[in-house]
């Protein structure tokens, strides 16, 4: 078990023309589940890499358990092989000339553990993820979901200090991707090994992290516990980013009207949050972007609602529905949970005040707690 | 009015079946005439080499032997035994050892950023376009000085160094499809460079390696110059030596042609044990490292 400690880690990849990941500091505690979130280009598999000792950064210091694997300035480098770390990639990376059985004992076989231990090991762990009958065979004759598993074995059966995985889920299907992201998440809970997962998949970050890393052009956007991220965005991206279906956004002009403050976006007027007054006071008259998901908006009574609209579309998910309403100048999406298959026509929808997120137009941050 | 789509239908009219078959046949016999002139001289060959001194002189050399008799293999092979053995030697030992070397320095070039990478595989591409002759004189000296001239030891090392080149860059193709990403994971498996090319990159390119060991066995068992100028007695190997027999009038027709088979034969047996390897292995090289 260790805990990794990232600084000012910078990686060029067109010598220092921009970098890849410009000055990355992270700390990740001992046994935890970090995920390394955000779009593709984004850092997150150099990041994981400059972990694994496969990229050499420009700058920088990279600690594993306390011990530097990396220093460019004390020019320090612990090679791949040297670092206890095992890796999943995203293609799997199966030893195509051997069998599911020697590909995981090939890490131990190579720090001459005795034979019988190594046979112990890889039986124990290939029981653990039901694949004993598949030991015998080679990658070429195993199925996408059975390669991953060998792959995820192939890991486990070291009992390294660091996991790390590279999009493992990517190549699945969405039933099995569910399966054994659940059974990952307790395999790690239970071996308690410390884990970075790089995905772009925001569904895998939520179910599994403890911590989530959200980047965007090599530079850390925000970081904490899934629901942090979620609750409370400190950026735009974030807001944007985190959330199925996407969060609603709107351009709004803060106005006060008797006395208090409410936010005018041209279709529609709904009033601020009181404790957010004292923030967004100083921005009276401003242009502010308002973000309101989905799940947040509740379809009322005609009478009762500060948003009107009419019904678009409505797709059913089995246990709830999305209805499209044209609120004028856009389409908005709310999630409403049963009862909504026969909506149609023009309805009203109020938003839950406490949790509106209000951003900055010009720096795309959060305004208020 | 004619639009071009008409006038394409019109140039483009579907065949009929009789037409079909006479084209066909037209290709087949065109096929059987150019097949019967690249056999010919072999017929001749194999035919002369089955006939005893008086009948190849009153005989036509494509007339089948009245009773095939040895008596040419049998000279051939005493005239030819020990070049043969010394081809044999040279042959394994210049194609190892290039092969090797080939695949040692394709596996650096394409799973290692080193710097000047892009330039060492521009050299050896060169190199392997350079000519021989261009060469042959500086390259005489240093075997001399080496004290391996008319040695088998001196062509193997020949062959090795002047056939890497070829063998790096075939190599090169295959290993560049082994994924990238199977190398890293042996890294961080614990494995070092040169455990990862052991246990991973050769075992999953066996194909490459038996493409590119029969290619070089090949050119190094027809090889020519090298062997004239550098195997001029003691290390002769058999393709100097046929020469040799057919430039003088000793050795007999019948003779000389079965020393060619006797000279074909192992390249022979080579292309047709390793045949399939070789099909899968140029298809390999296009599609997958497997």
């Amino acid at each position: 078990m260790a805990s990794i400690t990232i600084r000012d880690v910078r990686v060029s990849y067109n010598k220092r023309g921009s970098y890849a990941l410009k000055g990355l500091d992270l700390d990740i505690k001992d046994g935890e589940f970090c995920v390394f979130l955000g779009p593709s280009g984004c850092g997150k598999s150099t990041a994981m890499h400059c972990i694994a000792g496969l990229i050499h950064p420009d700058t920088g210091e990279i600690r594993i358990g306390g011990s530097v694997t990396t220093s460019v300035e004390r020019r320090e480098f612990v090679p791949p092989q040297e670092r206890n770390i095992a890796m999943v990639f995203q293609e799997y990376a199966l030893y195509p000339n051997m069998t599911a059985r020697g590909n995981m004992s090939f890490a131990l076989e190579t720090k001459k553990t005795p034979r019988d231990e190594v046979a112990r090991q890889v039986d124990k762990t290939a029981r653990m993820l039901g694949i004993e009958s598949l030991l015998d065979r080679k990658p070429a004759e195993l199925s996408g979901g059975q390669r991953q598993r060998v792959a995820l074995g192939r890991a486990l059966v070291r009992n390294p200090s660091v996991f790390l995985l590279d999009e493992p889920l990517g190549n699945l299907d969405a039933k099995l991707r569910e399966q054994v992201r659940y059974e990952l998440k307790k395999i790690q809970t239970q071996m308690g090994v410390t884990t970075v997962y790089v995905t772009h998949d925001q569904t895998e970050a939520m179910t599994m992290a403890d911590h989530i890393v959200l980047m965007k052009d090599g530079e850390i956007v925000q970081q904490g516990a899934p629901t942090e991220l979620y609750d409370r965005p400190s950026h735009l991206f974030v807001a944007g980013f985190l959330g199925t279906p996407r969060i609603n956004m709107f351009d709004c002009v803060i106005q006060a009207r008797d006395g208090s403050l409410r936010f005018n976006a041209g279709d529609f007027s709904i009033p601020a949050p009181e404790n957010m007054e004292d923030a967004l006071r100083p921005l009276l008259g401003r242009e502010v972007i308002l973000g309101a998901r989905p799940s947040d908006l509740s379809i009322v009574e005609n009478g009762e609602g500060d948003i009107r609209g009419v019904v678009d579309g409505v797709e059913p998910l089995g246990d709830a529905y999305l209805v499209y309403i044209n609120i004028g100048s856009r389409v908005i999406i709310v999630k409403s949970a049963g009862g909504s298959g026969a909506l149609s026509g023009s309805l009203a929808l109020k938003a839950s005040p406490d949790r509106l997120h209000v951003f900055d137009k010009d720096t795309e941050k959060r305004i208020g707690a | 009015m004619e639009t071009a789509l008409d006038a394409r239908q019109k140039t483009v009219m579907p065949r009929t079946p009789s037409t079909q078959k006479a084209l066909h046949a037209a290709y087949y016999a065109l096929l059987i005439v150019y097949a019967l002139f690249c056999l010919l001289p072999l017929w001749g060959t194999l035919t002369t080499s089955l006939k005893t001194s008086q009948a190849v002189e009153t005989t036509s050399p494509l007339a089948m032997p009245g009773s095939p008799v040895f008596v040419g293999y049998r000279g051939a092979l005493e005239e030819l035994k020990t070049p043969l053995l010394n081809s044999l030697i040279i042959t394994a030992g210049g194609a190892l050892g290039s092969v090797f070397l080939g695949s040692v320095c394709a596996y650096a070039l394409t799973k290692f950023q080193f710097r000047f990478r892009g330039l060492f595989y521009l050299l050896l591409t060169v190199a392997i376009y350079l000519p021989y002759q261009a060469i042959l004189i500086p390259l005489f000296r240093t075997i001399n000085a080496l004290n391996l001239y008319d040695t088998k030891a001196g062509l193997i090392l020949l062959h090795t160094v002047f056939g890497m080149p070829m063998c790096a860059v075939m190599f090169a193709g295959f290993y560049a499809e082994v994924p990238d990403c199977v190398v890293k994971q042996a890294m961080i498996d614990g494995s070092g460079p040169w455990r990862i090319y052991r246990k991973v990159v050769v075992p999953s390119t066996k194909i490459a390696t038996m493409t590119v060991l029969v290619f070089q066995c090949t050119s190094i068992w027809n090889e020519m110059l090298f062997a004239l100028i550098f195997g001029a007695a003691d290390a002769m190997p058999a393709t100097i030596a046929l020469n040799n027999m057919a430039g003088t009038l000793a050795a007999e027709r019948n003779v000389q042609m079965a020393g060619s088979i006797w000279l074909a034969m192992p390249v022979l047996a080579l292309y047709i044990i390793l045949g399939k390897y070789l099909i899968r292995g140029y298809m390999a090289g296009s599609v997958t490292a497997s």
